[in-house]
């Protein structure tokens, strides 16, 4: 093989290779990827628009959500020390009521969708641990910065938490909660949290 | 082809990719790895329980109800599992032990909000379109580039501080008197968040407890230093001589600023069972993440947020 047939097989190898590189982004980034883009086309969705169609809109963005988040691992983390004291009839209550206030605040969030662009600006994975950073680009010249966090079990790469310009959906959620039970009861804050989610 | 071409077609596919291998290699991501925390609480649980009890006997706080609180004042303590040792940061709460007075101006200001403030800015914002109104919201982020340069240099932060001239050149003169933010739309610049309340945490200052301030809202002892030591950093407070123009020009601002965000506080009491810890917390580790940020290496390269490998819009 000549010295100008090996170089060109060298250039078209690296070529291949660079474009892997750019191309490639990892599990994490997919799912969030996917999740978004779903959810963003039920809100896009014309057929979907209206307030008619807002139970059935709501409904299959609770779906795409409920595929990319793991409720019982934010749950448990939110309740913080007060979870290994909790007993599983507890448990089992707490959990989808956690995740419907979440929900609800969520849907609102998305409702209110006005053609902001989300731009990817990363990811990073460590063992079962990873990390991937967004930008939520709006028309008001204000970027908002969310990173969510992953962690990967038997069912995949699932979100255990939220993180907006900084702000811990969880701890923030862990503080109200420790707050609430610390001053009254677990009882009490079953109670308020049952009284929020039943909010209109 | 000719070989010196595909020499340097070689080199230039190699160097190009450097960044994204980087990554595989240097990328450390930095999630709280909840193992090591719970470990640790578990550890010092025992400690953490005899410390409870005895708050809990010298106080005795009485039947609680959620809407009142009348409780003394008590010592907040803050256990704080560290998950990575060295780092000196903590995922924690903000010591409160003027609870019932921050409180107070919490509701004072909550009221405020929904009886002048959002009325004015939604009149306002039904007045004048957005785009009037995002450009008066750069205008002011324009003349307030001394508060953030000066403090990306009190920092040493070189490259944010010439981020922010650079921004500020190109906005007065592009972008028409800053109305407009060519520097970042155009040239992917992007405005650097800086105040002294920062940089003084930025020197491990620590927050100190926090403090509502009425009308001016979350703040803290450190922030409130902060506060007043921007206040010298504002042109505005040197051009404008009349005290209540200026009072009148920051009100202005603040009804700008309130009618691009209006929803954002409602939606904060909708999701929260006690929004005043939200708040509190939400503010706490805001700052506390705008401090660790500043002190990370990223932060400091210009166009941290220009690398096109991993951008797409």
């Amino acid at each position: 093989m000549t010295l100008g047939n090996s170089l060109r097989a060298v250039v078209f190898f690296l070529l291949l290779l660079n474009i892997a590189l750019v191309a490639r982004a990892g599990d994490p980034e997919n799912k969030i990827r996917q999740t978004t883009d779903k959810i963003l086309s039920i809100v896009a969705d014309p057929a979907l628009k209206g307030p008619s169609n807002g139970e059935e809109r709501k409904k299959l963005i609770r779906k795409a959500v409920d595929e990319q988040f793991d409720w019982a691992e934010m749950a448990r983390r939110s309740l913080g020390r007060h979870w290994a004291e909790r007993n599983e009839m507890e448990k089992k209550e707490f959990i989808p009521l956690f995740a419907e206030l979440v929900e609800r605040t969520y849907l609102k969030k998305v409702e209110g969708y006005s053609g902001e662009k989300v731009r990817y600006e990363g990811e990073a994975i460590e063992g079962d641990n990873a990390t991937v950073k967004v930008k939520i680009v709006t028309q008001k010249n204000k970027d908002i910065p969310v990173e969510y966090r992953l962690k990967k079990d038997e069912k995949g790469w699932l979100v255990y938490d939220v993180l907006i310009e900084g702000v811990s959906l969880v701890n923030n959620y862990r503080t109200q909660f420790n707050s609430i039970i610390t001053q009254s009861s677990y009882e009490n804050l079953m109670k308020v949290l049952k009284a929020k989610v039943a909010e209109k | 082809m000719k070989s010196v071409h595909s020499i340097f077609l070689i080199l230039c596919l190699v160097i190009i990719p450097l960044p994204c291998l980087a990554e595989f290699f240097g990328a450390s991501s930095d999630p709280l790895s909840e193992e090591t925390v719970q470990v640790e609480v578990a550890r010092l649980s025992p400690e953490i329980s005899q410390l409870e009890d005895l708050i809990r006997d010298s106080n005795n706080p009485g039947p609680i109800d959620a809407s009142r609180d009348d409780r003394p004042l008590q010592v907040a303590v803050i256990y704080v599992p560290s998950p990575k040792p060295s780092a000196g940061e903590y995922a924690g709460t903000i010591p409160d032990p003027l609870e019932p007075v921050n409180r107070a101006f919490f509701y004072f200001n909550d009221k405020l909000y929904f009886w002048v403030l959002r009325p004015a800015a939604s009149g306002y914002s039904a007045v004048v379109p957005e785009g009037v109104r995002v450009g008066v919201r750069n205008f002011f982020s324009n003349v307030t580039t001394p508060i953030r340069l000066v403090n990306c240099l009190l920092q040493a932060n070189f490259s944010c501080a010439g981020t922010e001239a650079l921004r500020f050149f190109l906005n007065t003169t592009v972008g028409v008197a800053g109305f407009f933010d060519p520097a970042k739309k155009d040239f992917k610049y992007e405005k650097k968040e800086k105040d002294f309340g920062q940089t003084l945490g930025f020197y491990g200052i620590g927050s100190g407890f926090y403090i509502v301030w009425p009308i001016l809202g979350p703040s803290s002892v450190r922030d409130t230093v902060g506060f007043v030591g921007d206040l010298f950093l504002d042109p505005q407070n040197y051009l404008i001589e009349s005290l209540w123009i200026n009072l009148a020009v920051k009100s202005y601002y603040q009804i700008n600023e309130t009618s691009l965000t209006l929803g954002d506080y409602e939606d904060l009491k909708k999701g929260a069972l006690d929004p005043y810890t939200a708040l509190k917390d939400a503010y706490f580790q805001y700052r506390q993440g705008k401090i660790k940020k500043s002190k990370k290496p990223n932060d400091r390269h210009s166009g941290e947020s220009r690398n096109p490998v991993l951008s797409t819009s």
